[in-house]
C-alpha cells in the first residue's frame, strides 16, 4: 500500500515537506483533544528531552573547566575560570597512545570513504534491482536483505583472521571497505528509485540513443539526490560511530579510530581508577568528536527530517 | 525481511502493468530489446555484490569453516569436528552471558518502542507543541557515538565525583553504587534507551506520515476518539516498520559489548563472558583460541537468526506483513 505513497509524493517535495508539516496535519480540534493533554503531552517532551540533554550539557560544560573545577562545582553548571581553549589544545598535544589529530583525520578518512563507497554501491545496485529484471535478480535481493540479520559480532573475528591471511590486517582500506557494504541503503535506493524514476523517462533517454551508464549518470542521479544524500549521511554517521568492527579488525595505533583513540584514554580516566588529568581531557576530547556530528545534523535537518530516513520503509 | 517481500511484490505488479502496455505490433521485437538490456542491470548490481560477498559472505564462510578445527600447543590445527560446538554450548560461560543479554534485550526493546511509539504518533498528531524543535532534540544522540555515550554516562554516575552522586548528597539521600551488581544492566539499559530511541522515533515518525490522511479523516468523522484513531488506524497500518523497528533493536541488543566492555574497569561484576559478544572477543585475542571464539560467533548468529525469525513469522501469521 505505501509504494503507492512514496509514488504520491514526488522527490522534490521531500525537501519542503518539513514546511508543509502543519498543513499535512488532521486539523488537532478535530480529535477533540482538550488543552490540558496538549499539556501533558508537551511536558512529556520536555522532560525526555532535559533526559536527552544531559549528558550533552554535561560534556560541553565539562570540557569548559579545570581538573579541580571539575573535581570540586556543581557539574552541571559552568566555574570560572573558562578553559575550554586550553582543554581542547591539551586534547591536540596529548600523545598518550597516539594523537587525537591523526585519530580525527583517520577517521574523517573511513567515514569519508565508507560513506561514499556505500553511497555509490547501493546507488548502483540499487537502481539494477529496481529497474532491471535480469535472472537471479530476487534471489540476490533476499540474499544482500538476509545479510541484515547477521550481527556485525559474528563476522568480526572472522573477518580479522580473513584479513591476516591476505595481509589487509591493518592497512585502511581494510577499516573502511566493510563499512561500504550497507544493505539496508541498497534497499533504501531501491525502494526510492522505484517511486522516482519513471521508467519513460528511462526509455525516452534510449531512444535517443543514450548508452544505460549515461541514463543512469544523467537521468537517474538527479533525481535520486535527496535519497543520495540521506543515505550519505546515515553511513558517514554509522562508520564514524563505529568502534567493535575497528577494534576487531585494528591493532596498529597509527590507523585508529576516534572512537578506538577515546576507549584507550577512558582507560586513564579517574573512572577506571587513573589520573583526573585525564577524565577532563579525555571529556574535552569526547565533546570535539561529538561537535561535527551534531554541526552535520543541524545543517542536513531537512534530509532526515523531511521524512526520507527509512521513512519509505512503511512498505 | 517482511519489507523484501513487500519491495518484491510491489515491482512484479509494476511489472505486470508495464509489460502488457509492450505488447503491441511491435512486442516481440521490444521484448527481445528488453531482454537483452535487462541483463546489464547486473552491471549496476555487481560491485555491491562482489563487496559484499568479500567481505560478508566470505568471512561467514571462513568462520563456519575454521570453527570445525582446533589449535593444539603440539599437531598443529587439527579436524575437531563439532568440538567447539558441544563445548561452548555446554559450558555456563557461554549461557550464562546469553541469559542475562536475553534479559537485557527483553527490557531495553521493549520499553524504548513503547517510549518511541508514543512520541511518534504524538508528533504525527502534532499533540506537543514545538514538535520539529523537541524532534531535533531528540535525534542528537544518534550523532555520539556509543563510546562517548557510555563514557559520559560513567562518569556522571560514577560514585566518586560523578555530580548524580553529589545531587543524591546534597538532598541527604543514601548514594547508590551505580555499578554494583543491583543497578548495572538498569545503567545499560538507560544508556542504550538514551542513544537508540530518538533514532526509532524518527523512523517510526516518519511512516506514521505516510497514512492517508483522508483514511484518518473519514474515521474522525464517522465518529472515532483519539484514542481509537491511534490504536485502530495509525498503528496497524505502520506495523511493518514497527517490526522492523524492534527486529533492529533486537539484533543490536543481543550482540551488547560496547557498554559494558568500557564500563569493566568501573564495575567488577563484568566478566569475561558478560555477554557472548564480550565471551567471543576474549576467547579470541585474550586467550587467542581463534576456532573457539568462531564456534561462539556462529552459535550466536544463529541464536539471533532464530529469534528474529520467529518474531517475524510469529507477525506475519497475524497478517500483519505484506
Amino acid at each position: 500500500m505505501s509504494s503507492t505513497a512514496t509514488l504520491k509524493q514526488p522527490p522534490t517535495v521531500q525537501g519542503k515537506r518539513r514546511d508543509n508539516d502543519r498543513v499535512d496535519l488532521v486539523p488537532l480540534h478535530l480529535y477533540g483533544l482538550s488543552r490540558r493533554t496538549v499539556n501533558l503531552v508537551t511536558l512529556a517532551c520536555g522532560v525526555f528531552a532535559v533526559f536527552t540533554l544531559i549528558p550533552i550539557w554535561w560534556i560541553f560544560v565539562s570540557s569548559t573547566k579545570t581538573v579541580p573545577n571539575f573535581n570540586s562545582t556543581f557539574g552541571f553548571w559552568f566555574a570560572r575560570p573558562f578553559v575550554l581553549f586550553s582543554n581542547v589544545s591539551n586534547v591536540f598535544s596529548n600523545k598518550e597512545d597516539g594523537s587525537y589529530l591523526q585519530w580525527m583525520l583517520n577517521t574523517v578518512i573511513y567515514a569519508g570513504a565508507g560513506g561514499i563507497g556505500a553511497t555509490v554501491l547501493s546507488a548502483m545496485a540499487g537502481y539494477g534491482f529496481a529497474r532491471f529484471s535480469f535472472r537471479g535478480r530476487n534471489a540476490l535481493f533476499l540474499f544482500a536483505m538476509a545479510a541484515l540479520l547477521i550481527p556485525i559480532a559474528a563476522f568480526a573475528v572472522p573477518l580479522y583472521l580473513v584479513y591476516a591471511k591476505v595481509h589487509l590486517d591493518s592497512t585502511m582500506p581494510g577499516i573502511f571497505i566493510p563499512f561500504m557494504v550497507s544493505p539496508v541503503s541498497v534497499y533504501l535506493m531501491r525502494v526510492y528509485v522505484g517511486g522516482s524514476v519513471p521508467r519513460e523517462l528511462m526509455d525516452a533517454a534510449r531512444i535517443d540513443g543514450a548508452g544505460e551508464a549515461r541514463i543512469f549518470l544523467r537521468v537517474a542521479v538527479p533525481l535520486m539526490v535527496p535519497a543520495l544524500v540521506t543515505v550519505f549521511m546515515l553511513n558517514v554517521v554509522s562508520s564514524w560511530n563505529n568502534y567493535f568492527l575497528p577494534f576487531i579488525i585494528n591493532n596498529s595505533a597509527k590507523l585508529s579510530t576516534l572512537t578506538q583513540g577515546l576507549a584507550l584514554w577512558m582507560n586513564h580516566t579517574n573512572i577506571a581508577g587513573g589520573s583526573e588529568d585525564f577524565t577532563v581531557l579525555t571529556i574535552a576530547a569526547g565533546m570535539l568528536s561529538i561537535t561535527p556530528l551534531i554541526i552535520m545534523f543541524l545543517v542536513l535537518q531537512r534530509f532526515w527530517r523531511g521524512g526520507l530516513i527509512l521513512g519509505s520503509l512503511t512498505g | 525481511m517482511s519489507q523484501v517481500v513487500i519491495a518484491g511484490t510491489a515491482d512484479r505488479r509494476k511489472g505486470a502493468l508495464t509489460r502488457p502496455a509492450a505488447s503491441g505490433p511491435a512486442a516481440p521485437v521490444r521484448r527481445g530489446f528488453g531482454r537483452r538490456r535487462d541483463r546489464r542491470g547486473l552491471w549496476f548490481v555487481l560491485p555491491f555484490v562482489l563487496v559484499f560477498f568479500m567481505f560478508l559472505v566470505v568471512p561467514l564462510a571462513y568462520a563456519v569453516y575454521t570453527s570445525f578445527f582446533t589449535s593444539r600447543m603440539i599437531g598443529g590445527t587439527v579436524f575437531s569436528g563439532f568440538a567447539n560446538y558441544t563445548e561452548a554450548l555446554s559450558s555456563g560461560a557461554f549461557w550464562t552471558g546469553m541469559a542475562r543479554t536475553l534479559l537485557f534485550a527483553a527490557i531495553q526493546v521493549p520499553v524504548m518502542i513503547v517510549i518511541a511509539t508514543f512520541f511518534a504518533t504524538m508528533f504525527d498528531i502534532g499533540v506537543a507543541r514545538f514538535g520539529g524543535f523537541f524532534r531535533t532534540i531528540f535525534f542528537l544522540p544518534f550523532a555520539v557515538p556509543a563510546v562517548v555515550a557510555t563514557s559520559m554516562w560513567a562518569s556522571m554516575l560514577q560514585t566518586k565525583v560523578g555530580v548524580f552522586v553529589r545531587i543524591f548528597a546534597d538532598l541527604g539521600l543514601p548514594s547508590p553504587n551505580f555499578f554494583g551488581p543491583g543497578h548495572l544492566l538498569g545503567v545499560i539499559v538507560l544508556i542504550a534507551i538514551w542513544e537508540w530511541t530518538g533514532y526509532t522515533i524518527i523512523i517510526l515518525y516518519t511512516a506514521l506520515k505516510s497514512v492517508p490522511r483522508d483514511v484518518v479523516e473519514s474515521a474522525i468523522v464517522d465518529g472515532a476518539t483519539f484514542r481509537r484513531v491511534i490504536t485502530r488506524i495509525k498503528l496497524p497500518i505502520i506495523r511493518p516498520a514497527i517490526v522492523l523497528v524492534v527486529i533492529i533493536n533486537l539484533i543490536g541488543a543481543l550482540q551488547l559489548f560496547t557498554e559494558p566492555y568500557l564500563l569493566a574497569p568501573l564495575a567488577p561484576n563484568i566478566s569475561a563472558n558478560y555477554t557472548p559478544t564480550l565471551y567471543m572477543y576474549n576467547e579470541a585475542f585474550s586467550a587467542q583460541f581463534y576456532n573457539f571464539a568462531a564456534a561462539i560467533s556462529v552459535v550466536l548468529a544463529f541464536i539471533i537468526i532464530v529469534i528474529s525469525g520467529a518474531f517475524l513469522l510469529s507477525q506475519r501469521r497475524k497478517g500483519a506483513l505484506v
